[in-house]
């Protein structure tokens, strides 16, 4: 079980994690892309820990608020994607003070369709998808095993470790690295790292 | 005018890009363009709520094109549609054309007044000169296209030169006919502007000829080369004479194949299903899907040019081309890609789509934008048959005297209808002002509409009666006889109306009733004479220059009118711009109202502007010189709008060298307050009119176009015949009464309008010879 306190702790975490991994994912993406991308996540997500002094009615209504602030702000591809993802999240969880791990679970799926649905990317494209996917279901099943929201979230991140690990032979169909093609192969992509390390950061809090 | 929004990550190239595009076009006459570039910060990036902002405020209400760079300008403008109000997402659409020639191409085709459907088709475009420029296998427009060509008159076969005469230049609609007449023909035309010295351009592009700048009274120099060169500049040489083509076409074509006019049918029913059965569709995997609708767009375009060619009226093809520019029309393409792109089969992605956009266009305000509703659900089924195999939505043809029955009647199956084989068509729903019924009517094919679900087989003998709304399932013997018997009285009737429409109508008190026309469009003057015409006496100005995208000049509403009074031996009448709410145009915006029926509307629009006006009234002066041209005003209530219209009049005169003479001038009585006080509203005037149509709404308080309440709308309701009684017995001496809705065209109320003194009935063309033989009659 979570609360709006701890969707607090896991924005305020995230944007010290992206600060933290602002080299390493900007290193991926000098390899495929147009290496910006921890730059832009760092910069969203510092204007994200912003808003947190702020009140707020619910973990819905900080999650739309923080969209929002992500989509003015990152620049990249991923404002508009990692935005929608925090908008859609928030439709599920509108009003709930106490989030459960199916709450949570069905905040995620509305997410990730959202992403999907931005972004028009499938499974093996070599997008943030690729570690999305693996890691809903992961969290899906640990749910359906009995697991908290800690320990489905965890399942979530190794997930999408692995899911990120798996980009590297893909060559990109999606985004600015599939003006490379074949080239694109033998880098993990940014987007899936970036995924991983929200997961990661949301199972040390939300937890 | 379109509005225009750049998207792009870089600031400096979004304004050195909207730089470039700006100097096509003169001043201000530029679309609005915004930009939503960079992030605040000054970095590259995109901003969706940025972009949300500048599509907001590019959006005039038009409509907006919003063009792209790359990665994440496509995503933040996407999401930007879900932020901006769902009204302006409506008319905002992205394009994947090139950013750079895109915003140029769009910039110009905005400028002119291009609708988002054509701004969004030249951006898309923009890369095609560039493109077969530099085909390396000297594709036939490997030349340049700029003032460097060397291509003259020596390599050409033909040349000519022509002054621009369209009023306004060659702007989208003419350099569009300008463009499409060059195709017609096998030969390769490059243009050139002698006055701005800009071009030669290839002709056969309508970004480029935009880019001739050919304003009123430029020469134009155009060099043909191939087989057809000298025919295609002869055919220039024809639209030039004809002002490309911008007012309304002389009233020529004389309506050809028509069926009985009898409104009475009998035959066997012919009972058609137009919903399409897509059970059986197998579908395939997403690039499959998208072939398969090319394929299916591709057949229904076809279909449509076949239904086109043989067209005999202009309406019908009218009709027929908005249904091809459905066809290719991005806001019905690009959402059935997409869905069909995430995996939706080609019949689900295009009935979702369709059906969406056939809820936007039931949704909104006016009836006639509402009809276009309609289009769409043809369409609709016409590509989804084309996709299980169907050869087409068409009827199985009814054999000769067969009565088709469907549940609603399209436009292109009613005009796919041969007249003089078709017994009569019934529908089940949809109305009596329907496109297609519309079509059918005109064309003279008896058709009895909103029979509801009565069951009726494929087979069973039909008979029905039109104007008594009574059908005949399986008549027994006797039924049949009697509707036989009505068909030969009918027809005799008809024959012998036909017959003496030429002649005048003389009561028995040796009184004269002059059966006048009612006119919109231009073609609607075809053949007045041969119906029996005494003149025309009501010129809907608003529905004659409809298609126009700005004001018609002075002289262009001139020549419109001399062409209408050239149509007939009688007087013509002009009625003033009748324009309000519930009917704009695009040249006399009006802001939507609550009731539009009763707000600013007809001449109390002008009451804030009158240039419109009083430039309308300049044209009656002109084309009142030289032939029997009246005026009238619509939507008068007090004695002192008359005044005030007068004034204008005046006014106009002024800027004329006066109001000719013997101009006469009328009012509408439309509204009960000036029926109530015609001898005050009248006191100046030379005529009046009763528009029925209108009185009849206001008297009984309901509104015309809202079925609950149409059983109350009858002209010939004792309250309604009181005050057309009224009006003829105070208007005083001097002052004639007309009556001009579509009460006079129903033979039965035509006899009794006259009974209570109405002199003049203005009605529609076809029922001229009829209500003049009812008239005859008393």
């Amino acid at each position: 079980m979570a609360t709006l306190d701890d969707v607090v702790a896991w924005l305020r975490d995230l944007a010290g994690t992206m600060k933290e991994h602002a080299a390493e994912l900007t290193e991926l993406d000098s390899a495929i892309g147009d290496a910006d991308h921890g730059t832009n996540m760092a910069r969203g997500t510092a204007a994200v820990a912003a808003l947190l002094d702020e009140s707020y009615d619910d973990a819905a209504a900080l999650l739309k608020k923080a969209g929002m602030t992500l989509v003015s702000t990152v620049g990249g591809a991923s404002g508009p994607l990692y935005g929608t993802f925090f908008l859609r999240m928030a439709g599920p969880l509108a009003g709930k003070e106490q989030i459960e791990a199916a709450d949570l679970g069905a905040a995620l799926r509305a997410g990730v369709e959202g992403i999907q649905q931005r972004g028009k990317a499938e499974a093996g494209d070599k997008t943030m998808y690729d570690a999305w996917a693996p890691a809903l279901e992961a969290y899906d099943e640990a749910v359906s095993g009995g697991q908290d929201v800690g320990g489905s979230l965890r399942a979530a991140a190794e997930a999408a470790a692995e899911g990120r690990d798996g980009t590297e032979p893909l060559v990109a169909r999606k985004g600015r690295a599939s003006y490379l093609g074949d080239r694109s192969a033998g880098h993990l992509d940014p987007g899936a790292a970036s995924t991983t390390l929200l997961l990661e950061s949301a199972a040390r809090t939300l937890g | 005018m379109i509005g225009l929004v750049l998207v792009s990550h870089s600031r400096a190239l979004a304004e050195a890009a909207v730089e470039l595009a700006g100097q096509m076009v003169a001043g201000d006459d530029g679309p609005r363009t915004r930009i939503a570039a960079g992030l605040d910060d000054g970095s590259l990036g995109t901003d969706a709520a940025a972009v949300a902002d500048a599509v907001a405020d590019a959006d005039s209400g038009d409509g907006v094109l919003v063009l792209l760079d790359l990665g994440s300008a496509v995503l933040s403008a996407e999401m930007a549609l879900e932020l901006v109000d769902p009204d302006v997402a409506a008319r905002t659409r992205l394009t994947a054309a090139p950013v750079v020639e895109g915003l140029v191409a769009a910039t110009v085709a905005a400028s002119v007044g291009g609708d988002l459907a054509a701004v969004a088709r030249e951006a898309e475009q923009g890369l095609l000169a560039k493109r077969e420029h530099l085909s390396p296998d000297g594709a036939p427009d490997a030349e340049p296209a700029d003032g460097s060509s060397d291509d003259g008159p020596a390599s050409a076969d033909a040349r000519t030169e022509v002054e621009v005469t369209a009023p306004h230049g060659l702007h989208a609609r003419p350099a569009a006919l300008l463009v499409r007449t060059l195709a017609g023909h096998d030969a390769r035309v490059r243009v050139r502007n002698l006055t701005s010295g800009r071009g030669p351009v290839d002709g056969s592009s309508l970004s480029a000829v935009a880019t001739l700048d050919a304003r009123r009274g430029h020469r134009l120099e155009l060099t043909a080369s191939g087989p057809d060169a000298a025919r295609v500049l002869e055919a220039v040489d024809d639209l030039a004479q004809h002002q490309f083509g911008d007012r309304p076409p002389p009233p020529t074509t004389p309506p050809t194949a028509r069926g009985s006019g009898l409104d009475v049918a009998i035959g066997p029913a012919v009972v058609v299903d137009t919903s399409v059965d897509v059970s059986d569709y197998r579908a395939g995997d997403p690039d499959a899907e998208q072939q398969r609708l090319d394929g299916a767009l591709r057949a229904a375009t076809d279909q449509i040019g076949a239904l086109a060619e043989t067209a005999d009226q202009s309406a019908t093809a009218a009709i027929l081309d908005a249904h091809r520019a459905l066809l290719a029309d991005p806001a019905l393409l690009e959402p059935t890609r997409a869905a069909i792109t995430s995996g939706s089969s080609a019949p689900e992605a295009w009935t979702a789509t369709a059906d969406e956009v056939h809820r936007r266009f039931a949704e909104l305000p006016d009836a006639y934008q509402r009809a276009r509703a309609d289009d769409v659900r043809e369409v609709r089924d016409r590509v989804l048959a084309a996709l299980v195999g169907r050869p087409g939505t068409e009827a199985p043809r009814p054999d000769a005297g067969g009565i088709l029955v469907v549940g609603t009647l399209d436009a292109a199956r009613a005009a796919g209808l041969d007249p003089s084989s078709v017994g009569g068509v019934v529908t089940r729903r949809g109305g009596t002002t329907g496109h297609g019924v519309l079509i059918a009517q005109a064309r003279g094919i008896p058709l009895l509409a909103d029979v509801g679900d009565v069951a009726i087989h494929d087979g069973d003998l039909l008979a029905f009666d039109a104007r008594t709304h009574r059908l005949l399932v399986r008549p027994d013997d006797d039924q049949r006889a009697e509707l036989e018997q009505l068909i030969e009285a009918r027809r005799h009737e008809r024959e012998q109306a036909e017959a003496a429409a030429g002649d005048p109508v003389v009561l028995g008190d040796g009184s004269a009733v002059h059966v006048v026309a009612n006119v919109g469009a231009a073609t609607d003057a075809n053949g007045l004479r041969e119906s029996g015409a005494d003149g025309i006496g009501l010129v809907r100005t608003e529905v004659l220059f409809a298609d126009l995208p700005e004001l018609p000049s002075v002289e262009q509403q001139t020549a419109a009118f001399l062409d209408l009074a050239g149509a007939v031996d009688g007087p013509v009448t002009i009625r003033t711009w009748d324009v309000g709410a519930d009917k704009p145009l695009p040249f006399l915006a009006i802001a939507p109202e609550d009731n539009p029926f009763l707000g600013a509307r007809g001449l109390r629009v002008f009451r804030t502007g009158p240039e419109p006006l009083v430039q309308q009234l300049q044209a009656v002066c002109r084309a009142a010189r030289e032939a029997p041209v009246r005026v009238m005003f619509p939507m008068v209530s007090r004695p002192d709008e008359v005044d005030w219209a007068l004034a204008r009049l005046a006014e106009a005169g002024d800027r004329e060298g006066g109001v000719p003479p013997g101009l006469a001038v009328g009012a509408m009585v439309e509204v009960p307050a000036a029926a109530l006080r015609v001898a005050e509203v009248a006191r100046r005037l030379s005529f009046v009119s009763i528009g029925t149509n209108d009185l009849t709404q206001y008297v009984m308080a309901a509104g015309r176009g809202n079925e609950a309440v149409q059983d109350l709308l009858d002209p010939a309701d004792p309250a309604v015949l009181r005050l057309v009684a009224l009006v003829c017995d105070e208007v005083g001496p001097g002052v004639d009464v007309a009556v001009c809705g579509d009460a006079a065209s129903r033979p039965e109320v035509a006899a009794r309008l006259v009974a209570l003194g109405v002199r003049e009935l203005s009605v529609s063309p076809p029922a001229i010879p009829l209500v003049k033989a009812a008239l005859r009659g008393q």
